[in-house]
């Protein structure tokens, strides 16, 4: 009987199943606003507040306010209410670990929507090159640093208030999310001060570039996205992994090639266990086109929960019927 | 001897600017020379001048050397404070020609440095805190040590000064293991060598070649001799205080000067320094224990005391504990995870030390060293105290206390236990930090919770007052719970007890702040005082005023008056007061006679006074959230207040009733016969809490849900038979932060009260359904004017703007009035202000027929709309050039791509 279970498990068509999650999720995390849905304000995914039907809030507003307090409150029994605010994150984070990012997350999955569309119109995808990719893998820490720098700064007095929740201003999901629910009120150039002339003008050019490279690129955004970088901190922590058998690995390169990510290490690497890295997003494409018996696993705890396997390779590669083709 | 070597990247000789600071000799030599002249300038400058207006002995002593820089360099780059100290750098060369007797047993002990470290300074530094603080003693005695050093390097040999009596010697020894750097040699060079040209060049008989394989380079001070006389020794990067991960041969005397110096400095300072400032110092077990010996004066020795023993304690019972539970020998446990308390102090007091640098002591260094070489200067410190960024430096102890934690669990790895026995050992191997992180936060609850005593630490605290006295002090003969409030003004009489006077009338003691009070009651007020008293400058005893001497127009601060007035009970004191301060000697008649000008000088305040209580009988008076006392409006930006302040049970907000036609400049109201009351969320009445401080009469309400508020004052008045009934009104909506902005509409219902007789309504538009809500420029803003909970046909109702503009508009049948919220915010744009809140105040009137007139105000205040400052075109036409550039260059540079490379040929 387990034996079956596991055998329908790993023979399951990952692209449709992972279609629905996300659909699910998407309208459970974009939409629960109308449901009176709530999920806190830690979550570890763009589920944006400035679109007012989000059935949560993205940690990265909460976490930029309370770091914006004056530093003396901040030190001052107030850095408890972050350590809260970061293990209730935390707490979330390692059920799903960066599957957050492959299954959950809305701007994630629109992202993948803009692809689907793509396709559609059969429009060619870009990718970058190896050197391009080591370097952009970067800026996603450089806006981690915001994330945190900035607020510090404001709570020392050293900037103004009008920094505060600086990388809100310029995250394309403030103009994108509340586009869900119909409210364009955010696609606009905030001309108060110099400081919120610039931010929210590099907002609407972040997020004209978002429309446009998620468009040609798969996932553009996520290589920048500091939410991930945030969670590659914790993600060793988490109760869900990505693991790699590398004696069994033939590099024959299908993983890499159907990654979203460009993540050469998962062809690449046949002596790490762990296998998720940093720009990983957890969506399990890797696994599902592997044809080689158990080389990767999503694993929860130690248990195998789905394996690459050569059946469930062949059934997906549609090798038992004379037509059709696996795509991507 | 190596004389090429390719050096290691983490290898800091590696590098030729570090390798500069840290190998060359020349540099060396030089810095050690200058090090040393100044160590003896400060010497003979500490002599010659022995008084406070030394500075420069102090900067270099305790702004510079200790603390500064040993506490900034021991975990950092090691132990380099000893390669640059003048002891050791001239007990170099006195040891050279000395005797080189071996130094005899019972003096190669490691404790004697320690304890006189422990004993000789901090037990002195706590019990008699002034003893240490002037050069001269400072001078003193460093020179006692240099003399004492230099005699010591003579006869025996090896430095064995720096090993073992120098009372820092073992504490750098031991903190020097924190660190991030490490001297050791390059192995697979050494293993051929046979001279050994490092252990010759080592002063202390130490041998370079050996530190890898002993993971630990004992005494070593890093002079860097045998780096300059091998290039086989290197100098690496390690991880902070990598040698403690694994084995090394252990030294209980490193630990123990940890738990010493941990017990005297920071745990002591808590207790003497930190606590001590507290509203319940005088409750701390050192200060009862004092009591009780009769010792007072001494309570600090006995907090040092304290605190050394329940370090030890703390420490002893958690490895001890630990020892069992893991199976092990005591000393064998003591001595693995003992080292786990390195970085307790040592970050902590970094923490202090830089915090210091830019609040007092870069003054201190930049001020003392002009005056050592002939000039003066006044600098500015670099901040001040209790500027916001400072308290990032206190974030460094728990970095400490983190460490700590983690090499503890570091050392336990080189225990051998069971997993479970490890965790308990853990447990019970952390009672010390634990205890740490116990005293920080209970001075820190202490603090928060009673609050730091008035002007007990002179330095720390802000500009005294001179008339302010302790509370404890301060003699109090009025009783109940306003015993502390001056009888007219309601002044804290301790902060201004040496202008304190008393009378008593009726049998009950009354006491003033001072002889300005004393005299609007005897004179103004006419009230029939005797028995009046006033407080004696020097004893601070009460004496009666016909026998005291007043020193008037002194230059010391008067209070409530402009001419300051101090009594004495002996004439001298008056005279020599008079001297030092100025200002002529009265006796009390004469004094009284000043205090009553003032008073004549303050007519003109109080003929306003009366004006204005004549007008108030037409002015109508409305609510304010803004404290009209504070003028300074910094509250713009104030919406934000996260938790800051003192904590209710239940939040509240403060309330004023002002007047005046210019809302910009809000006069609180005189005393009147006033009734107020609010109705909460549900519309239940409640009671509003009237507060008086500092002449001001609030009103607060309790505001423990999210919802509309309705806060009234009521006022009736006969005036030659008519009827004046006015009313304030306030309606405030209530919304805390980390909740659903919206609301359901049963939220909104109006309120009726049968309690007023007239009303105005604000009906609240299908807009309005948040919490957040807030009127916005260039929103219709309609009300209802009811009278008898019936419409108010053609009232007026004036709309007065804070810019001063006004309108006055009537009522329909209905009631109803409408207007326009104008935009009226036009300032330059860089001073524009989106969170800007203007206020608007409307005034309803309604006269009967009988003459009685009806008076309701109503505050209303609005911010600026979003168009004002938000561009929807400049945003479409950003992203409209960004889509199509962006577009257009992705759709090049696939062209290209696909093109097929075409090869140039150059044909002939």
């Amino acid at each position: 009987m387990k034996r079956k279970i596991q055998n329908f498990i790993n023979n399951i068509n990952l692209l449709k199943v992972r279609f629905w999650i996300q659909l699910t999720t998407f309208i459970l995390f974009v939409y629960g606003g109308y449901f009176a849905i709530d999920f806190g304000s830690k979550l570890p995914m763009f589920t944006c507040p400035y679109n007012t039907q989000s059935a949560g809030t993205c940690y990265l507003l909460p976490l930029q306010h309370q770091l914006a307090m004056p530093a003396q409150i901040l030190l001052g029994g107030a850095g408890i209410g972050v350590l809260i605010g970061l293990l209730t994150f935390v707490f979330w984070f390692i059920f799903l670990n960066k599957a957050w990012c492959g299954y959950a997350c809305p701007i994630g999955t629109f992202q993948d929507w803009l692809t689907g569309l793509r396709k559609t119109l059969g429009i060619r995808y870009s990718t970058y090159t190896q050197n391009q990719f080591e370097k952009l893998s970067k800026i996603k820490y450089i806006l981690l640093a915001i994330v945190i720098l900035v607020p510090l700064l404001i709570g020392v007095g050293a900037i103004g208030n009008d920094w505060s929740a600086a990388f809100c201003k310029i995250c394309p999901a403030r103009m994108i999310s509340p586009m869900f629910s119909g409210d364009f009120s955010q696609w606009v150039i905030d001309f108060s001060t110099t400081t919120a002339i610039v931010l929210t003008a590099l907002g609407m050019i972040f997020s004209a570039l978002f429309l446009v490279g998620s468009f040609v690129k798969k996932r553009f955004f996520c290589f920048f996205c500091p939410m991930s970088a945030l969670h590659f901190i914790f993600s060793k922590f988490a109760i869900v992994q990505l693991r790699k058998d590398g004696s069994k690995c033939t590099k024959c390169g299908d993983c890499y090639s159907v990654c979203d990510m460009q993540i050469k290490d998962i062809a690449d690497d046949v002596t790490s266990t762990n296998i998720l890295r940093d720009d990983c997003i957890l969506c399990l494409k890797c696994v599902a086109a592997c044809p080689e018996d158990d080389v990767l696993h999503f694993d929860i705890l130690n248990f195998k929960a789905f394996s690459s396997t050569k059946e469930g390779f062949e059934k997906r590669m549609g090798m038992e019927k004379p037509k059709g083709a696996f795509d991507e | 001897m190596v004389s090429f070597i390719k050096r290691d990247k983490n290898d800091i000789f590696n590098k030729a600017l570090l390798n500069f600071f840290f190998k060359n000799k020349k540099f060396l030599m030089a810095l050690r020379v200058v090090v040393a002249a100044l160590f003896f300038y400060a010497l003979y400058f500490g002599f010659a001048h022995p008084g406070k207006e030394n500075l420069f002995t102090g900067a270099l002593f305790w702004g510079i050397f200790w603390a500064l820089f040993m506490v900034a360099t021991l975990p950092s780059f090691g132990r380099i404070f000893c390669g640059i100290c003048p002891h050791g750098f001239l007990g170099k060369y006195i040891t050279r020609f000395g005797l080189k007797k071996a130094m005899p047993k019972w003096m190669q002990n490691r404790y004697i440095g320690i304890t006189l470290l422990v004993i000789g300074w901090w037990g002195i530094y706590y019990t008699f805190p002034s003893f240490w603080k002037s050069p001269l003693t400072t001078a003193a005695m460093f020179s006692g040590m240099t003399l004492l050093a230099f005699v010591i390097y003579y006869i025996y040999k090896d430095m064995s000064y720096c090993k073992f009596i120098c009372p820092i010697g073992t504490l750098t020894r031991a903190y020097d293991k924190l660190a991030f750097t490490k001297l050791e040699t390059y192995t697979d060079e050494c293993k051929d060598c046979r001279t050994f040209e490092c252990a010759t060049a080592c002063s202390y008989n130490l041998k370079p070649f050996s530190f890898v394989t002993k993971n630990q380079a004992d005494d070593c001070t890093l002079c860097m001799d045998c780096a300059v006389s091998c290039e086989a020794v290197k100098f690496t990067l390690t991880k902070p205080s990598q040698q403690l991960f694994s084995k090394f041969k252990t030294l209980n005397a490193e630990i123990w000067t940890y738990i010493f110096i941990l017990g005297s400095i920071p745990i002591s300072m808590s207790f003497a320094h930190g606590l001590n400032r507290t509203n319940i110092a005088e409750n701390m077990i050192w200060n009862t224990t004092a009591v009780s010996f009769g010792m007072e004066p001494y309570a600090g020795g006995f907090a040092f005391v304290y605190a050394l023993i329940l370090t030890i304690f703390f420490s002893v019972l958690g490895l001890f504990l630990a020892s069992k539970v893991l199976k092990k020998e005591y000393s064998s446990t003591f001595s693995t995870l003992g080292y786990g308390y390195a970085p307790l102090f040592i970050l902590g007091s970094l923490g202090h030390t830089l915090e210091s640098l830019f609040t007092k002591d870069s003054k201190t260094i930049a001020e003392g060293f002009a005056q050592a070489f002939g000039f003066v200067i006044e600098v500015a410190p670099l901040a001040q105290r209790g500027d916001s960024w400072l308290h990032y430096f206190g974030l460094l102890k728990w970095i400490g206390v983190v460490w700590a934690l983690i090499l503890i669990y570091k050392r336990l790895k080189l225990i051998e236990a069971t997993k479970i026995r490890k965790i308990f050992g853990y447990f019970f191997a952390s009672f010390l930090v634990l205890f740490f992180i116990g005293v920080n936060l209970y001075s820190g609850y202490v603090f928060k919770t009673y609050g730091a005593k008035q002007g007990g630490h002179g330095s720390h605290g802000a500009k005294e007052m001179f008339q302010s006295v302790p509370l404890k002090d301060a003699i109090l003969l009025q009783s109940g719970k306003d015993k502390l409030s001056g009888a007219v003004c309601g002044m804290n009489l301790p902060k201004f007890y040496k202008t304190n006077h008393t009378a008593t009338v009726d049998n009950v003691v009354k006491q003033y702040c001072s002889l300005h009070c004393l005299s609007e009651d005897l004179k103004i007020n006419k009230l029939p005082l005797t028995d009046i008293k006033v407080v004696d400058v020097t004893s601070l005893q009460f004496i009666d005023v016909k026998a005291a001497f007043y020193v008037v127009g002194s230059n010391k601060t008067p209070t409530m008056s402009e001419t300051s007035k101090y009594a004495f009970a002996k004439k001298e004191d008056a005279q020599s007061f008079a001297q030092k301060y100025g200002g002529e000697i009265m006796d009390f008649e004469q004094a009284m006679a000043i205090a009553l000008k003032d008073f004549s000088n303050e007519t003109q305040a109080s003929d306003h006074k009366k004006k204005v209580t004549q007008l108030e009988a037409n002015t109508p008076f409305y609510f304010t959230l803004s404290d009209p006392n504070q003028k300074d409006k910094g509250s713009a930006h104030g919406m934000h207040s996260h938790g800051s302040g003192e904590k209710r049970a239940v939040p509240t907000k403060k309330s004023w009733l002002v007047y005046g036609d210019d809302l910009q400049d809000k006069k609180l109201i005189p005393a009147m016969d006033i009734e107020t009351f609010y109705y909460e969320t549900q519309h239940n009445l409640k009671e509003t809490k009237v507060q008086n401080s500092r002449g001001a009469t609030s009103y607060s309400f309790e505001v423990p849900a999210n919802g509309y508020y309705n806060l009234f004052a009521k006022n009736e008045t006969l005036i030659n038979g008519t009827l004046l009934y006015k009313v304030a009104k306030l309606e405030y909506l209530n919304a805390s932060h980390g909740i659903e902005g919206k609301y359901k509409e049963e939220i909104k219902k109006t309120l009726h009260t049968e309690k007023i007789k007239i009303d105005l309504i604000k009906i609240k538009s299908d807009n309005e359904n948040s919490f957040f809500y807030r009127n916005l420029m260039g929103d219709e803003i309609v009300f209802q004017a009811l009278f008898d909970a019936k419409p108010l046909a053609n009232a007026e109702i004036k709309i007065q703007m804070s810019s001063g503009w006004s309108k006055t508009i009537k009522t329909d049948d209905a009631g109803l009035a409408k207007f326009t919220l104008i935009k009226d915010y036009f300032p330059p744009w860089s001073a524009f202000d989106k969170r800007y809140k203007d206020e608007l105040l409307l005034t309803l009137t309604h006269e009967q027929e009988d003459g009685a007139k009806y008076i309701l105000t109503y505050p209303l205040s609005f911010s600026l709309n979003k168009d004002a400052y938000e561009s929807y075109e400049y945003g479409l036409i950003l992203l409209t050039l960004t889509l199509l550039i962006s577009g257009f260059v992705i759709y090049r540079f696939r062209k290209n791509r696909t093109k097929p490379f075409r090869e140039l040929s150059h044909e002939a």
